[in-house]
């Protein structure tokens, strides 16, 4: 996919998101510490905030163009919002979650309930509540309930951060089916190298709210175990 | 110069003694209000005691003395809540006087001034609203209602009644113009420029309304309280009852 | 207890429960409004509702006769629009208690609305729901208990409604006067002992109503 980002100003008291970039990938990754923007990126691209200026813009799929007056409402751009707290409707069943954004998705883009809960191994849970469930089985339906929707982008907001060492090794797997099974492309937010060499084929580094380079993972981190930043990478290059 | 210490010491027993110059609790009904307020202007003014006044409707004076309030003199707008008191032993006897009498009026709100030739007009439904003293419970409402009665237009009239809470507020809901109009005293219609008498109930016909005013058993102020008692009934004082529209009894 | 008395408890019950279901929907648009958007003159008209809270419930009725009376603009209009008048009736009984009660209604539902996560109404709008759908969908259905206890505290207020109710409605017995200006007009005619049946019905009623909402609150809770 080839992701447009362009000329964004986002203004939040002293914080500001200036990013503008073009980059094609089929997972993203978007790397920085704390507070350099990540979320925040992510939420404009969703629409769930709005940039006083730019241009979005998913292959030919235009999101958003300040100039051309244009903004597309969050359930109109297609695109699949997975955050770091999850957010699984309490009030609903799995089953209900997941179906929430499917009847929306068109016909023709329809992904299938029952395949999405094979390739996730959800399909014995379909018909608990949400307090029923452990903390992977809840990151398995919170991919899954996005997936339905059929998204054109998929967002994800360090999605395995909150987990243990041992259920990440665990569901990474799973993110990686979902890019070979599903191909929908993703941006990708973390902090953890592991994760990001894993699964992403192009990086955005931010800071301070800004794009700082684009990369592949192998150029910002060591082969070592450690898998260390290697030094320079938070200098400003493009 | 060592002295002083003791004289202060002394000054402020006294203290205690002079500054507290007499104060009498008058609880009276609420159609006295501007009257007795210039009263006891004029008497503290030659040299009386303080007056503080409670105005009420006389039922609620009558509850709140029964409960216990601290009252010295209870000026009532009829016999009926003075006799209640005695009968409960809170009235000293020999104080009792009957002071003023007055007379009813029906009042219309000043904008749109009506002319009655007779009360039992008020029969017509054009009166849709008129406000009384409470029936049962407020003076000027019992009398008010006692002489619909004996016109014989009561039933037409009882579900127009609105009930207030004493004659004042009454005369404040005609003067508010949501009320068609009202039965007040004639004291009241004198006092507001907001409402016109359309018809004044000739005092042959109307109910004997009489104000009985008497000190209060128990009363902290006796000497102060029978001072101004008796002040009310010097022919000064009279005369500015009868300014304000009260007909002075004997 | 005789007819009249059941009038009264029929009239007080009556008037209370037709003031919440008016003030119901405006009241939780407010508290939603309030919860979740900024906009110009909001904080003007958080004061306006808190001030019955406030103000003694008097003065709130003096306003209130003053804009409905027959001189009033509100009462004005509706004598010519509709050829009705409201003070000195039921309808100024609902309407006093509707205006002291509305501000307990709007700030629990505020609270309920304050506590969703509001991460879960973005995904839900991520996931193709319109603001609407997601209204009904997913905010409504979790402030669902914080919108009950908003109903009974309002009912519960308007059931004890005195000061404002008497000013504006009066006490006409058959027509206005509800179980607060029966207690105290019968302290006024010296009537102790029949005020104390009516505070017995009011405990009883107060009580019932906490009752409910505190099992509500549970039941909802065992979710």
């Amino acid at each position: 996919m080839r992701f447009q980002c362009r000329r964004l100003q986002l203004r939040q008291g002293a914080f500001l998101l200036q990013v503008d970039l073009e980059i094609t990938g089929q997972v993203i990754g978007i790397f920085g510490s704390s507070g350099a923007g990540k979320t925040s990126l992510l939420e404009v691209v969703a629409g769930l905030r709005r940039s006083a200026a730019g241009f979005i813009a998913l292959d030919d799929h235009v999101l958003m163009d300040t100039s051309a007056r244009k903004f597309l409402v969050p359930e109109q751009r297609g695109v699949g919002y997975v955050p770091q707290d999850l957010a699984l409707f309490p009030h609903l069943s799995v089953r209900k979650n997941l179906l929430y954004g499917h009847s929306h998705a068109t016909l023709s883009s329809r992904v299938d309930l029952n395949h999405v809960a094979v390739v996730l191994e959800i399909e014995s849970l379909l018909d608990r509540s949400i307090s029923q469930l452990s903390g992977g089985q809840k990151q398995r339906v919170a991919f899954a309930r996005a997936l339905l929707a059929s998204p054109r982008l998929l967002l994800m907001d360090e999605p395995l951060a909150s987990l243990d060492q041992e259920l990440k090794s665990k569901i990474i797997p799973y993110l990686k089916r979902i890019r070979d099974e599903f191909q929908i492309p993703m941006l990708y937010v973390s902090h953890s190298p592991e994760e990001v060499t894993q699964l992403c084929d192009r990086v955005i580094v931010m800071r301070d709210g800004k794009c700082l380079r684009i990369s592949r993972p192998e150029e910002l981190f060591e082969a070592s175990t450690s898998m260390a930043l290697k030094p320079g990478v938070y200098d400003s290059e493009r | 110069m060592k002295y002083i210490p003791l004289v202060f010491l002394m000054l402020s027993l006294l203290t205690p003694i002079t500054i507290k110059a007499d104060e009498v609790d008058v609880f009276a009904a609420a159609s006295l209000t501007d009257a007795l307020k210039e009263i006891a202007a004029d008497y503290e003014k030659t040299g009386g005691d303080k007056i503080i006044f409670n105005f009420a409707a006389s039922n609620t004076l009558d509850m709140q003395i029964k409960a216990g309030a601290p009252a010295d003199i209870f000026f009532s707008a009829d016999e009926a809540k003075m006799d209640d008191l005695a009968k409960q032993g809170l009235v000293e006897k020999e104080t009792r006087k009957d002071l003023l009498s007055n007379s009813l009026v029906i009042v219309v709100p000043a904008d749109n001034p009506v002319k009655l030739t007779s009360a039992a007009q008020l029969a017509d439904p054009k009166f849709a609203k008129i406000a009384l003293g409470q029936p049962q419970s407020v003076p000027a409402g019992i009398y008010a209602k006692a002489y619909l009665q004996k016109i014989g237009i009561w039933p037409q009239v009882e579900a127009r009644i609105i009930p207030s809470e004493s004659v004042r507020a009454a005369l404040a809901a005609v003067e508010t113009g949501n009320v068609d109009a009202g039965i007040v005293y004639k004291s009241d219609a004198l006092h507001s420029k907001k409402v016109k008498t359309a018809y004044e109930v000739p005092v042959a016909e109307g109910p004997v309304i009489t104000y009985p005013a008497a000190l209060i058993q128990g009363s902290k102020h006796e000497d102060a309280a029978k001072k101004f008692l008796d002040y009310l009934a010097t022919s000064s004082s009279l005369e500015t009852f009868e300014k304000y529209g009260f007909i002075p009894k004997g | 207890m005789t007819t009249d008395d059941a009038q009264v408890i029929g009239l007080t019950l009556g008037t209370a429960t037709l003031s919440t279901l008016i003030i119901f929907p405006f009241g939780v648009a407010l508290a939603w409004l309030l919860a979740r958007k900024e906009w110009p003159g909001k904080s003007l008209v958080e004061t306006l509702v808190a001030l019955p809270l406030v103000m003694p419930p008097v003065a709130t009725g003096l306003i209130l006769l003053t804009l409905l009376g027959r001189r009033g603009p509100i009462g004005v209009f509706l004598q010519n629009a509709f050829g009705t008048e409201i003070v000195f009736t039921w309808k100024a009984v609902v309407a006093a208690m509707a205006v002291m009660s509305f501000p307990f209604l709007v700030r629990t539902v505020r609270l309920a609305f304050e506590e969703i996560n509001p991460r879960l109404e973005h995904v839900a709008r991520t996931l193709g729901a319109s603001p609407l759908r997601v209204f009904t969908t997913i905010t409504l259905p979790l402030a669902t208990r914080g919108m009950v206890a908003g109903a009974v505290w309002a009912f519960a207020r308007a059931l004890g409604e005195f000061g404002a109710t008497v000013l504006v409605a009066g006490d006409i017995p058959g027509r206005t006067t509800v179980m607060s200006v029966a207690i105290y007009s019968d302290i006024q005619l010296g009537d102790d002992g029949h005020a104390y049946q009516f505070l017995g019905v009011s405990a009883v009623l107060a009580f019932a109503a906490i009752l409910f909402s505190n099992q509500f609150s549970r039941w909802g809770g065992a979710r």
